[in-house]
C-alpha cells in the first residue's frame, strides 16, 4: 500500500502555487548585480567614452576583447581628448562576463547590463562591434532584434554597482563614484552600507 | 659720451667714518673716470705688482687671507692654487652677476669705481700668468655695464689694459659680457655655461671644479667683484697693513648692504669679525636703529639663501665661522632687517617664491619642489591651508635638502643651532636655499602660520 | 668592447649594499651596480650618452671617504673602498621624494598615452614610488601634443624634463634644434620659432623619451605595449645593418626600435631605417603572381607564373639573358639567385649594383675595416664616398662621435661638402672627374701641388692628418653618380700605399654588400672568389666574365639581349642614365621579382611577388662584412614568398635544381663553395644573433683603369648628382609618413657663381649636358664648391638621370638662364 503515499505528494503537489515558470514567455526577476551583455556608454555630450586605451583588453581572462585606438579627427572629435577607441569588439562565445573589463576601465566606458537572453547562428555574429555595444543616442542600450529585452532590464548595470565605492566604508555611503551617463545621470548609490560600520578614517578624504 | 654727463644716483652708499679699502673713492662723483681713478691712486697697485714676480703678488694675496666675498668665503690666495700647473689657457672669469635679493654691493663697486676692479682683475691674471679675463655683469645692471665699458675703453687707451700693458711684456684682454637677467648665472658652473653660449644651468661639481675643469674645458678662476676691488688696496699696503683691519680668520673690510626696518639703510664698508650685527644695526655709524624704534624680529644675515637669524643672534660678529655655527651663513653681505609689523608668512612666501622663479629647471628637487613650497604657502597665505599642510611643507622641504636644516638657536625653547651648510639632492644650493625661509620661520613663527590655517577637524560627510 | 673580451684592465673594488664588488676604473658607479645585480632607478642617464645629473632619480648614499651622504650614482666614477648603500632610509626617502616631485606635474593620462605600459617612469614609481602623491594643486598645462617635426609629436605636459632628447639632439645628432626653454617649473622643451626638429634622427628621441612626451607618427596610437610580439632583426633600409627589434601586433608590423649594438649602430637609427617598416605593410604591396596578357598585367596562380618565367628563362641564350639587382634580397636569397644564373642558367650577366656602386673586385679586394676600427680613438679618417649622413645614417652617427669625442681626424675628399664637414678637420673637395689626382696627391712623395681644384697647402695639411700616429681608414664610395666608377677605384687604388690603411666600404644600397659576397657580379662567385678561383662546382658555371648593369642595359637597348630578370630592383629611377634604362626595359622581356610595382614594372611581362625582410628568415651582410640575422615577424601579403623560394622553383621550371629546401640547405651550399663563410649557419648566427660574425677574406685587387682625368670645355660646370636620406625611392615612395619628405630637385651653386647668373632664389634655370637637358630652380648654396652643379638624385619630381651619359668620366654641365 505504499504506493498511495507517492499518489499522496502527487496530488498535494497539484494544488500547491507552481515553481517552473513558462520561460520565456514569463521571465524570473533577474538579480541585481547579474553581468550580462556590455554596452559602451557615452557621456551627457554624446561624447564615447571610450578612448581606446585597451585595458579592457589586456586584463580580459579570456581574451575576447579586441580594441584599436586611433587619433581623434581634427574638429570632430568622437571622444574627450587625444585618442579614441577606433575598433571595439567583444567575442560572446569567449565572454565569460566577469566584469574585469568594467574594473579595468579608466573612463567608466564599459559597463555589462543585465541582458544574457542573445543567440546568434554563426560565429561572426558573436563578435559585437562598436555598432552594437555603443547606447543610443538616448543613453540606453540599443535593443537589437535577436535579444530579448524586457522593460527594466537596462536599469541596473554594473556602473550602478561601481556607483558607490565597494569598500564598505560608511564614510562614503551615498557618495557616488561614478560620472554621469548619458541615459541615466547620476546613478542612485547602492543601498546597504551601514553607519554602524566602524568609524571612518577621513584623513585620505581628499583623494576623490 | 654720454656717461660723462651721467648723474651717478649712486643708489645706496651712505657716506660714513670708518676704513674704506675699497669704497675709498665712492665720496667722488666721477670716480667711474679714469682721471679721477689715476688722481686717487688708481693702478698703483698694477704698477708695484708688476715689479715684483707672479709668485710674489701671489704670495702677498695668499698671507693677506683674502676671503672670497661672493658667498662661500674661500680663501681666493688658496683658490688660485688649485688650477692645475701647465694646462694652457686659463681664464678669470669675474662674476658681477650679483643678484642675491637684498645684495647690491657689487653694483655700487661696478658703477661707482670700475677701474678698480678693472686693476684688481688685471693684478689677478699677472698673479696667475692668464692673458684672458672675461667681466660677467648681471644683464639688468646697466649703468654698470655701460661704466665698465667705459672703463674699459679708458683703460685700453691708457695702455693699462691689453698688449703690453704699461711697456711691460704682460698682455691681458677684458672682454665684457652681459648676462640675460637669471639669479641662477650667480653660481659660478653656471655663469661658465652662460659664458659658453650656453643656458645658465649649473654644473655638477664634483667630479669637476672650474679650477680644474671650468670655461671651454680649461682651468678657470671665477671671483667676485668685491674680492678683486680689494687687490690694489692689498698690492699698494701689503698683507700686514691689510690684516691690521678686521679679526685674525677674517682680515679686511667687507660691504654690507643692509636694508628693511632701520633708520638709514645703504651699503657699509665694515671690518669684518670686530663689527657686530648689532654694531650694523644699532650703530650710529651705520643704521642708526631700527625705524621707529620698533622691535627687531627677525634679520636675514647674508642674502636671501640665509636661514633666518633673530634678536638672539645680534650679538655674533660678521665673520662666517662664527654666523656660520650659529646656523646661517654671512654669504653675500647682504643683510635684511625685519620688525615686529613683518608678517613671516608673507615674508617666506616672498623668499620662496623668489626661489621658484629662479629655478633653472634643471634638476627635478628644485625645479618641482621650489613651485610646490610656494603653491602651498600661498594657498596657507590665502587662507586656504589645510591640516597637515605645515608637516607636508616640511618634507617637501626635506626633499629638497635632506636631513635637519641650518637654524638658529632659540634658547627659550630649547631649540639649539644646526650649524650651516644644509645637505641637497640638488645640483647646486639654489633649492636648498628655498627652504631657509620655510625652516627658519616654521621654527620660530610656528603660531603664525597655524593661525592663518582654518581649524577644521575633519571634512564633514553627508548621508544623503 | 664586448662582455666576452677577457677582463685584462685592472679593477676596483667597491662594496654594494655590503657586497663586495669589482668594478672597472673609470666605470660610472651606476653601471657597475647594474652589472653587479643592483639596478639603480634612473630617468636622464642613458649609457650612450654623456651623464647630466638632473633628474635626480639616481641619488644613494655613497661613501667616498667623507661620510656617507646622497650622490647622483650617474655622475660618480668608481674609487676604491667606495661603499654604496642602494636600500638605505635616506635613500628610499630620497627617491619617494624625487619620483613624487616628478609626478606633480605629469598628467598621468596613461591609458591615453602610448608609453603607458612600458614606461620607465610608470615602471620606476611602480618599484620606488611613494605609493601616493600629496600634490592637490592644479598641475601645469600646455597645449596637448604638438607637432616638432614631420613624424614626432611633443607633449610637454608629460615631460620630465630628463634631457634625454635634446642632449640626443645636441650630442649625439649634432642637429641642436630641440632646447629647454623657460625657467622653473615652467621649464618645457620647444623647438626654435619656425624651426622644425627636421632631424634625421629624430626617432630616435622617442625611444629615448622615459615618458610618453615624445610620440611618432607611425606608432602613434596603433597598439599597447603589451599586445605587441618581438623579435630581433636587422635593418635593410641601407647598407649599415643597424640591429632592430621588429614588433608587431596582429600579424602587422607597427615599429621598429634601435638595438644597442656594440660594434654598429650603438642603439641609434636613422628615422628611414626606423620608419621604413611602413612601406611593408603598404596596401601597395604585390600580393600575387602576374603575368602580361593583352597589354595588361593580370593575376596569375603562381603554377603558372613560374612555368612561364621558367620557359622564357631556360629558353633565352644565355648570352642574352640578364639579371639585375638583388641588393635587396636577403643572403640566402641572394646565393640561391647567384646558383640559379650561373649554376642553373650558365650566364653571368648579374649585376647586384645599379652603375652607381663601385667595381666589386675592388670593393673585395681592398683591406677590409669595420666601423669599430673606422671610429678608433686618434685614429684618420678619409671620407671618399656619399655623404654619411645622408646615405648611412647610423654609421654618420658613429663617424661623428670618433671625431668629437675620440679625437678622430676627418679628411673630407668629397664633391663638395657633406654633413659630416663640420666635424672634419680638413675640406678636401676636388673637382669631380679628378678625384683620382687629388688621391694621388695625398700619397705622393713629392711637394704639393694645386691639384683637382684643392690648394697645395690643403694638400699638405691633409698628408700630415694621414702621417700621423692613428689608422687610416678610407670611408669608399661613389659620392656622385655623374662621376666614373673607375675614377674612385683608382683613387682608392692610389690611398692603398698609405701603410695600414683599410678601407669600410659605404656602398649604401640596402645588402649589396652580401650581394657581392654571394657572387651577384659579373665574373665572381659566391664566397668573393672569381670564376676562375672559384670553387663552386656547378654543371653551367660560364667560364668568362659577363656584363655589368651598364652594359646588359645597353646590349638590351642594342637588342642583343633579350630577357631581363629584374631582382627589386628599378633601373629607371636608380641607374644614373634615366634614358638608357628606358630603352632598354621597353626593348626586353622584363620579369620582376618584387614588392612594389615600380617605374621599372611597368615594363614587365610578369611579376613574382616577393616577401619582404620582415616576412621572411635569413641573414644580412653589412658593409663591414658582417653577416647577422634577419627574422621572420609576420606573414607575407597574399601569397607573396621568400626571394629564395622563387629561385629554387625558377631552377626548377628551367629544368635545374638548386638543391635548396630550407636556409639549413642554403647555409650548407655555401660553407661547402665559400671559405669565407666557414662556420656560418643558422645556429651560429642564432648564437652571435647581437653583434653577427664578420666575413674575412679578400680578393686580387683589380690594376688601376688609369683613367685620364675629366677636362673642362665649354660647359662651364661638374655634375654632381649626390643621393640624399629621402628620395622617391620604393620604399619611402610607400611609407605615408617619409613620402613627402624628399626635398625636391634643385640645382645648388656656389654662393659667387649663384650671384654671377643674376637670379632670385628658386628661379629656373635650363642645365645642358652633352646627352640632354632639363629646367631646375636653383639655390645658392656655401657647401658646394665654385664650378660644381650640384643637385640631389632621384627626388621624384625632375628627372636629372638623362644628363649623364654612362661611362663618362664627369659630366660636364652648362646652366643658363630661364627654361629651355
Amino acid at each position: 500500500m505504499g504506493y498511495l503515499q507517492g499518489f499522496a505528494v502527487t496530488f498535494k503537489k497539484l494544488t500547491e502555487d507552481r515553481v517552473t515558470t513558462e520561460y520565456p514567455e514569463q521571465k524570473r526577476p533577474k538579480a541585481d548585480r547579474l553581468h550580462g551583455r556590455h554596452v559602451l556608454n557615452r557621456y551627457e555630450d554624446g561624447m564615447e567614452k571610450c578612448i581606446g586605451c585597451e585595458l579592457c583588453a589586456g586584463v580580459c581572462p579570456a581574451n575576447c576583447i579586441y580594441v584599436r585606438g586611433k587619433d581623434n579627427p581634427d574638429g570632430d572629435p568622437v571622444s574627450p581628448g587625444e585618442r579614441y577607441g577606433f575598433i571595439y569588439e567583444i567575442n560572446y562565445l569567449r565572454c565569460i562576463h566577469c566584469d574585469m573589463c568594467v574594473e579595468a576601465c579608466p573612463t567608466e566606458a564599459i559597463t555589462e547590463s543585465k541582458l544574457f537572453e542573445f543567440s546568434f547562428t554563426n560565429r561572426a555574429d558573436a563578435i559585437y562591434t562598436k555598432n552594437e555595444l555603443l547606447v543610443d543616442d538616448d543613453g540606453m542600450p540599443q535593443h537589437l532584434p535577436w535579444e530579448d529585452w524586457r522593460p527594466g532590464e537596462d536599469e541596473m548595470t554594473s556602473g550602478w554597482m561601481r556607483a558607490t565605492a565597494s569598500s564598505g566604508n560608511a564614510a562614503y555611503e551615498g557618495k557616488v563614484a561614478w560620472s554621469g551617463e548619458l541615459g541615466y545621470g547620476v546613478r542612485a548609490p547602492e543601498i546597504g552600507q551601514s553607519q554602524d560600520a566602524p568609524p571612518a578614517d577621513t584623513s585620505d578624504s581628499g583623494a576623490h | 659720451m654720454a656717461t660723462n654727463a651721467y648723474v651717478p644716483h649712486a643708489a645706496g652708499y651712505v657716506d660714513n667714518e670708518g676704513p674704506k679699502i675699497v669704497s675709498s673713492r665712492f665720496v667722488h662723483d666721477d670716480a667711474f673716470l679714469l682721471e679721477r681713478s689715476l688722481a686717487t691712486g688708481g693702478y698703483e697697485g698694477l704698477k708695484k705688482a708688476l715689479t715684483m714676480a707672479p709668485v710674489e703678488v701671489h704670495d702677498i694675496v695668499r698671507d693677506a687671507v683674502l676671503l672670497g666675498r661672493g658667498g662661500a668665503g674661500f680663501p681666493a690666495g688658496i683658490k688660485w692654487g688649485f688650477c692645475p700647473p701647465g694646462k694652457w689657457p686659463m681664464y678669470l672669469v669675474v662674476n658681477g652677476d650679483e643678484s642675491e635679493p637684498g645684495t647690491y654691493k657689487d653694483r655700487l663697486l661696478m658703477e661707482m669705481d670700475p677701474h678698480q676692479l678693472i686693476e684688481g682683475c688685471l693684478i689677478a691674471c699677472y698673479a696667475l700668468g692668464l692673458s684672458q679675463c672675461f667681466l660677467y655683469v648681471r644683464g639688468e645692471m646697466a649703468l654698470a655695464q655701460e661704466r665698465i665699458a667705459h672703463a674699459l675703453n679708458e683703460a685700453y687707451e691708457a695702455n693699462l689694459v691689453g698688449k703690453n700693458i704699461l711697456g711691460t711684456d704682460f698682455s691681458v684682454d677684458v672682454v665684457l659680457h652681459w648676462g640675460a637677467g637669471a639669479y641662477i648665472v650667480g653660481e659660478e658652473t653656471a655663469l661658465i655655461e652662460s659664458l659658453e653660449g650656453e643656458r645658465g644651468m649649473p654644473r655638477l661639481k664634483p667630479p669637476f671644479f672650474p679650477a680644474a675643469i671650468g670655461l671651454y674645458g680649461q682651468p678657470t678662476i671665477v671671483n667676485n667683484v668685491e674680492t678683486l676691488s680689494n687687490l690694489p688696496w692689498i698690492m699698494v699696503n701689503g698683507a700686514d697693513e691689510y690684516k691690521k683691519y678686521g679679526s685674525e680668520t677674517s682680515p679686511g673690510t667687507r660691504l654690507f648692504a643692509i636694508s628693511g626696518h632701520v633708520k638709514r639703510p645703504g651699503v657699509y664698508e665694515a671690518e669684518q669679525g670686530t663689527t657686530t650685527f648689532r654694531d650694523l644695526i644699532y650703530g650710529d655709524n651705520f643704521c642708526q636703529g631700527m625705524k621707529g624704534d620698533d622691535e627687531l624680529k627677525m634679520f636675514i644675515p647674508g642674502g636671501a639663501s640665509a636661514p633666518w637669524f633673530f634678536p638672539e643672534q645680534v650679538d655674533l660678529p660678521l665673520e662666517a665661522r662664527p654666523v656660520g655655527a650659529a646656523g646661517s651663513m654671512l654669504g653675500s653681505g647682504a643683510i635684511v632687517i625685519m620688525d615686529e609689523s613683518t608678517d613671516a608668512v608673507k615674508a617666506c612666501l616672498r623668499v620662496v617664491r623668489f626661489f621658484a622663479r629662479e629655478s633653472c629647471g634643471k634638476c627635478t628637487p628644485c625645479r618641482e619642489g621650489t613651485t610646490w613650497e610656494e603653491t602651498l604657502l600661498r594657498r596657507i597665505y590665502d587662507g586656504h591651508g589645510r591640516p597637515g599642510d605645515l608637516e607636508m611643507l616640511l618634507d617637501i622641504a626635506d626633499n629638497i635638502s635632506p636631513g635637519p636644516y641650518p637654524g638658529a638657536a632659540w634658547e627659550e625653547q630649547g631649540v639649539e643651532a644646526i650649524p650651516f651648510p644644509p645637505k641637497q639632492t640638488t645640483i647646486c644650493p639654489l633649492g636648498p636655499s628655498s627652504v631657509a625661509p620655510i625652516t627658519s620661520a616654521l621654527r620660530r613663527f610656528r603660531d603664525e602660520f597655524e593661525a592663518k590655517i582654518p581649524q577644521r577637524t575633519s571634512i564633514p560627510v553627508s548621508a544623503s | 668592447m664586448t662582455d666576452t673580451q677577457p677582463e685584462t684592465e685592472a679593477s676596483v673594488t667597491i662594496v654594494v649594499d655590503g657586497q663586495e664588488v669589482a668594478a672597472r676604473p673609470g666605470e660610472l658607479l651606476i653601471d657597475a651596480c647594474e652589472r653587479a645585480g643592483t639596478y639603480i632607478p634612473r630617468f636622464c642617464y642613458h649609457e650612450r650618452m654623456k651623464p647630466v645629473g638632473m633628474c635626480r632619480m639616481c641619488l644613494v648614499e655613497v661613501d667616498t671617504g667623507r661620510g656617507m651622504g646622497l650622490q647622483p650614482s650617474c655622475m660618480i666614477p668608481v674609487a676604491e673602498g667606495m661603499t654604496v648603500d642602494t636600500q638605505s632610509e635616506i635613500t628610499k626617502k630620497a627617491q619617494d621624494g624625487i619620483l613624487e616631485f616628478l609626478l606633480i606635474n605629469h598628467p598621468l593620462d596613461c591609458p591615453v598615452c602610448d608609453k603607458g605600459g612600458e614606461c620607465p617612469l610608470q615602471d620606476q614609481t611602480m618599484a620606488y614610488g611613494p605609493g601616493e602623491s600629496r600634490f592637490v594643486e592644479e598641475k601645469r598645462h600646455y597645449e596637448k601634443p604638438i607637432p616638432i617635426s614631420d613624424t614626432v609629436f611633443l607633449d610637454r605636459e608629460r615631460c620630465i624634463l630628463c634631457d634625454r632628447c635634446t642632449r640626443f639632439a645636441k650630442e649625439v645628432a649634432g642637429d641642436p634644434l630641440i632646447h629647454f626653454q623657460g625657467r622653473g617649473n615652467q621649464t618645457e622643451v620647444n623647438t626654435f620659432p619656425d624651426e622644425p626638429f627636421s632631424s634625421y634622427f629624430s626617432g630616435n628621441t622617442v625611444q629615448i623619451c622615459p615618458v610618453g612626451a615624445l610620440t611618432a607618427k607611425p606608432y602613434r596610437f596603433k597598439a599597447r605595449p603589451w599586445d605587441l610580439e618581438e623579435t630581433e632583426s636587422t635593418s635593410v633600409a641601407d647598407a649599415v645593418g643597424s640591429r632592430i627589434t621588429v614588433q608587431s601586433s596582429r600579424n602587422q608590423v607597427l615599429r621598429y626600435m634601435g638595438v644597442d649594438s656594440d660594434p654598429v649602430n650603438w642603439g641609434w637609427l636613422s628615422d628611414k631605417e626606423r620608419f621604413s617598416f611602413e612601406a611593408f605593410n603598404s596596401d601597395e604591396r604585390i600580393t600575387e603572381p602576374m603575368a602580361r596578357s593583352g597589354g595588361d598585367l593580370e593575376p596569375v596562380s603562381w603554377g603558372a607564373a613560374i612555368a612561364a618565367v621558367g620557359d622564357a628563362l631556360k629558353n633565352t641564350d644565355p648570352s642574352r639573358l640578364g639579371i639585375i639587382g638583388g641588393a635587396r634580397l636577403t643572403n640566402e636569397s641572394q646565393f640561391a639567385f647567384t646558383k640559379l644564373a650561373k649554376g642553373v642558367l650558365g650566364t653571368d650577366n648579374v649585376d647586384a649594383q645599379l652603375g652607381d656602386g663601385l667595381p666589386a673586385e675592388l670593393v673585395l679586394g681592398l683591406p677590409r675595416a669595420t666601423i669599430d676600427q673606422a671610429c678608433a680613438p686618434g685614429g684618420t679618417i678619409i671620407l671618399m664616398g656619399p655623404d654619411p649622413k645622408e646615405t648611412l645614417g647610423a654609421l654618420f652617427l658613429r663617424l661623428k662621435h670618433a671625431a668629437v669625442e675620440d679625437g678622430a681626424t676627418i679628411i673630407e675628399v668629397t664633391p663638395h661638402r657633406t654633413g659630416l664637414g663640420q666635424y672634419a678637420a680638413h675640406h678636401l673637395h676636388p673637382l669631380p672627374g679628378e678625384t683620382a689626382a687629388l688621391a694621388a696627391a695625398l700619397v705622393a712623395e713629392t711637394p704639393a701641388l694645386d691639384t683637382a681644384g684643392v690648394s697645395a697647402d690643403a694638400i699638405t695639411a691633409a698628408r700630415a692628418a694621414i702621417a700621423g700616429d692613428g689608422p687610416v681608414t678610407v670611408i669608399l664610395g661613389r659620392a656622385s653618380v655623374a662621376e666614373s666608377a673607375a675614377v674612385i677605384a683608382d683613387a682608392a687604388l692610389s690611398l692603398t700605399s698609405i701603410p695600414g690603411v683599410r678601407f669600410l666600404s659605404a656602398l649604401s644600397r640596402s645588402n649589396v654588400h652580401g650581394a657581392l659576397d654571394m657572387g651577384m657580379s659579373p665574373g665572381l662567385l659566391p664566397g668573393r672568389s672569381t670564376l676562375a678561383s672559384g670553387t663552386a662546382n656547378w654543371p653551367n658555371t660560364p667560364s668568362t666574365a659577363g656584363m655589368s648593369t651598364a652594359q646588359m642595359l645597353q646590349a638590351a637597348a642594342d637588342g642583343s639581349l633579350d630577357t631581363i630578370l629584374l631582382l627589386g630592383a628599378d633601373p629607371i629611377s636608380d641607374f644614373p642614365d634615366t634614358d638608357l634604362a628606358e630603352r632598354a626595359l621597353a626593348n626586353a622581356t622584363v620579369i620582376a621579382v618584387d614588392l612594389f610595382e615600380t617605374a621599372s614594372t611597368d615594363h614587365a611581362d610578369a611579376i613574382l611577388p616577393a616577401a619582404a625582410p620582415q616576412e621572411a628568415d635569413g641573414s644580412f651582410t653589412n658593409l663591414e662584412g658582417r653577416v647577422t640575422k634577419i627574422s621572420r615577424k609576420v606573414t607575407p601579403p597574399g601569397t607573396a614568398r621568400p626571394d629564395w623560394i622563387i629561385a629554387a622553383e625558377l631552377a626548377m621550371a628551367a629544368g635545374g635544381d638548386l638543391g635548396i629546401e630550407s636556409l639549413d640547405d642554403v647555409w650548407a651550399q655555401i660553407a661547402a663553395v665559400s671559405p669565407a663563410h666557414a662556420g656560418i649557419d643558422t645556429a651560429s648566427l642564432d648564437a652571435n644573433q647581437r653583434d653577427g660574425v664578420v666575413v674575412e677574406g679578400t680578393l686580387d685587387l683589380p690594376a688601376a683603369s688609369g683613367v685620364s682625368p675629366a677636362v673642362a670645355d665649354a660647359y662651364a660646370y661638374r655634375l654632381v648628382v649626390s643621393r640624399r636620406m629621402y628620395d622617391a625611392g620604393t620604399i619611402l615612395a610607400n611609407s605615408p609618413s617619409s613620402a613627402h619628405l624628399a626635398s625636391g630637385t634643385a640645382l645648388h651653386l656656389h654662393p659667387v657663381d649663384f650671384d654671377a647668373l643674376g637670379l632670385d632664389r628658386g628661379a629656373e634655370v635650363t642645365v645642358s649636358s652633352a646627352t640632354g637637358s632639363v629646367s631646375l630652380p636653383v639655390e645658392p648654396s656655401g657647401d658646394v664648391p665654385r664650378g660644381v652643379a650640384a643637385v640631389p638624385a632621384n627626388q621624384g619630381d625632375i628627372v636629372v638621370g638623362t644628363l649623364i651619359a654612362v661611362g663618362d668620366v664627369a659630366t660636364n654641365v652648362r646652366v643658363e638662364r630661364g627654361d629651355s
